[in-house]
């Protein structure tokens, strides 16, 4: 991990195979093990590509305008995760934000 | 394998008609059985394709329900789903059934009723195809899909918001001469990068409507087809594949993969390329949509999209033809209606009585994409003369 006072994003691996995964899964996608164990890894992430939901679907109605991000997470192994940006920065492809939080099933990251 | 051919073709008009889905799938389906000369006893089986009836109008067991209430009795009659391609997959799965030689002749329908429904209701009942488990929870909508692949896209690539503009600016422009589309009236770039925003950076005119709609076909084994009806059209290649399932999943966000797999499958049963198409309908949900399209198909090198667009290359007029009915931009997209729709337009082409006919059109193609990219079917027509 590093020595910034961010989070460690809640990666997971397979025991089997030692894939790595963002988003959890329930078996691997690699080698159909179920057997998937927690792997914490350095939670500085990359924006791969972002929005603005404006016109959201009932059930986010009222929490509009808000960001969706795809962000690469990680330092030596990283992930591709979708996420939400607190907020509302002017982000693009390429800058750096870091792991907040998961809540609800959601990931948080913020622009650093 | 047999080959196989569209001998009937029917459809509704596209747009707000305050009607169910079991008065769409009755009238697309009577009126593509009047279209030929097909008895109710020759067909084999129905395929139909729909999406959000169960969520928006409480209505399930639609394909046995349109089936009985056109007379189709005794046969099989099956719903496919596969979100916004859910009619691709019925005439896919109608095909398929023929090509094997398991039925002779086969209807296959899509149908969608989603006016009646407020923008929040149908937001969420589209986002259902989303990965309820990851994606969904963020509260990403399908608009949010394209605003992050158009955002990665512009990046890359150095695509102008205006080029992408371009893309509605001519697919209304097409709508206004289509009295099938929901949109008969045209917009300007202006307009598109003034409207409202959406999903960043897409805006409402980059966005397809929601519209009620059925279209159906009549397909028959070549041979049996030629019976029917005096004007055949060939089915030369059918691809269904299964792409990524969430935004995250992608490597490459600018190339939905579902396409390039179905393209490659199409084209190689069909034996021909990209560069011997005449005439396409191509999943246009979104202006960003099509120019992505376009490319994965391989009908333009990659970044290249935007700026044939922009150019007029796949105008009417144009050295290919991009929806010239208007495509979901002006015709409206009911969901599960729409892969057939597109089917029914390039068959109208085809036979050479389409409102915006490309002239000598020989071999068309219609491309309808589900999900994230998460299925795609791609279907390749021949004209009549081909036989």
């Amino acid at each position: 991990m590093s020595e910034t006072d961010e989070a460690a994003f809640p990666a997971s691996r397979c025991v089997e195979c030692s894939a790595l995964y963002g988003h959890s899964v329930y078996a691997c996608r690699e080698c159909s093990s179920e057997s998937i164990e927690p792997s914490p890894i350095d939670g500085v992430g990359t924006v791969y590509a972002r929005t603005t939901v404006r016109v959201p679907g009932a059930d986010h109605q009222g929490a509009e305008p808000f960001e969706v991000a795809v962000v690469d997470v990680g330092d030596e192994e990283t992930v591709r995760v979708t996420a939400r940006i607190t907020g509302n920065p002017k982000l693009e492809p390429g800058d750096p934000v870091v792991f907040l939080e998961r809540r609800e099933g959601t990931f948080y990251f913020e622009a650093v | 394998m047999r080959s196989v051919s569209i001998a009937g073709t029917g459809t509704t008009a596209f747009g707000e008609l305050d009607a169910g889905v079991k008065e769409l799938g009755i009238k697309a389906v009577s009126r593509a059985l009047r279209s030929c000369d097909v008895r109710r006893d020759d067909v084999d089986a129905l395929y139909l394709g729909n999406f959000v009836a169960g969520a928006l109008e409480g209505q399930e067991a639609i394909a046995p329900l349109v089936a009985d209430s056109v007379g189709l009795t005794g046969i099989p009659a099956t719903k496919t789903e596969g979100a916004c391609a859910s009619s691709g997959i019925a005439f896919r799965e109608a095909y398929q059934s023929i090509r094997t030689g398991v039925h002779d002749v086969v209807v296959a329908t899509g149908v969608e009723s989603m006016t009646n429904a407020g923008t929040a209701e149908f937001t969420r009942a589209l986002g259902s195809a989303a990965d309820q488990g990851t994606e969904g929870e963020t509260g990403l909508t399908f608009p949010g899909f394209y605003g992050l692949l158009l955002d990665r896209y512009m990046h890359e690539y150095g695509a102008t918001r205006e080029q992408v503009a371009a893309v509605s600016v001519k697919n209304r422009r097409n709508g206004v001469s289509n009295p099938r589309a929901r949109f008969r009236s045209e917009v300007t770039v202006e307009d598109v990068v003034e409207s409202r925003r959406v999903a960043d950076p897409l805006r409402l005119y980059d966005c397809c409507p929601a519209a009620d709609g059925g279209a159906a076909v009549v397909l028959a084994a070549s041979g049996i087809a030629e019976e029917l009806t005096d004007a055949p059209i060939q089915v030369l290649g059918s691809g269904h594949t299964t792409g990524r399932s969430a935004a995250y999943r992608y490597d490459d966000l600018t190339t939905l993969e579902a396409t390039t797999t179905a393209a490659e499958s199409a084209y190689s049963q069909a034996g021909i390329g990209p560069e011997d198409v005449d005439v396409v309908e191509l999943h246009d949900c979104f202006s960003a949509a099509e120019i992505g399209d376009s490319e994965d198909l391989g009908f333009f090198e990659k970044g290249e999209g935007a700026k044939a667009v922009a150019e007029g290359r796949t105008a009417v007029d144009g050295e290919l033809p991009i929806n010239p009915s208007g495509g979901l931009l002006a015709k409206g997209h009911p969901v599960g209606a729409t892969g057939i729709g597109q089917i029914y337009e390039i068959c109208k082409q085809l036979r050479g009585d389409h409102e915006n006919q490309v002239e000598g059109a020989e071999i068309g193609l219609a491309h309808n994409l589900g999900g994230s990219g998460a299925v795609s079917t791609v279907t390749v027509l021949g004209g009549p003369s081909d036989v």
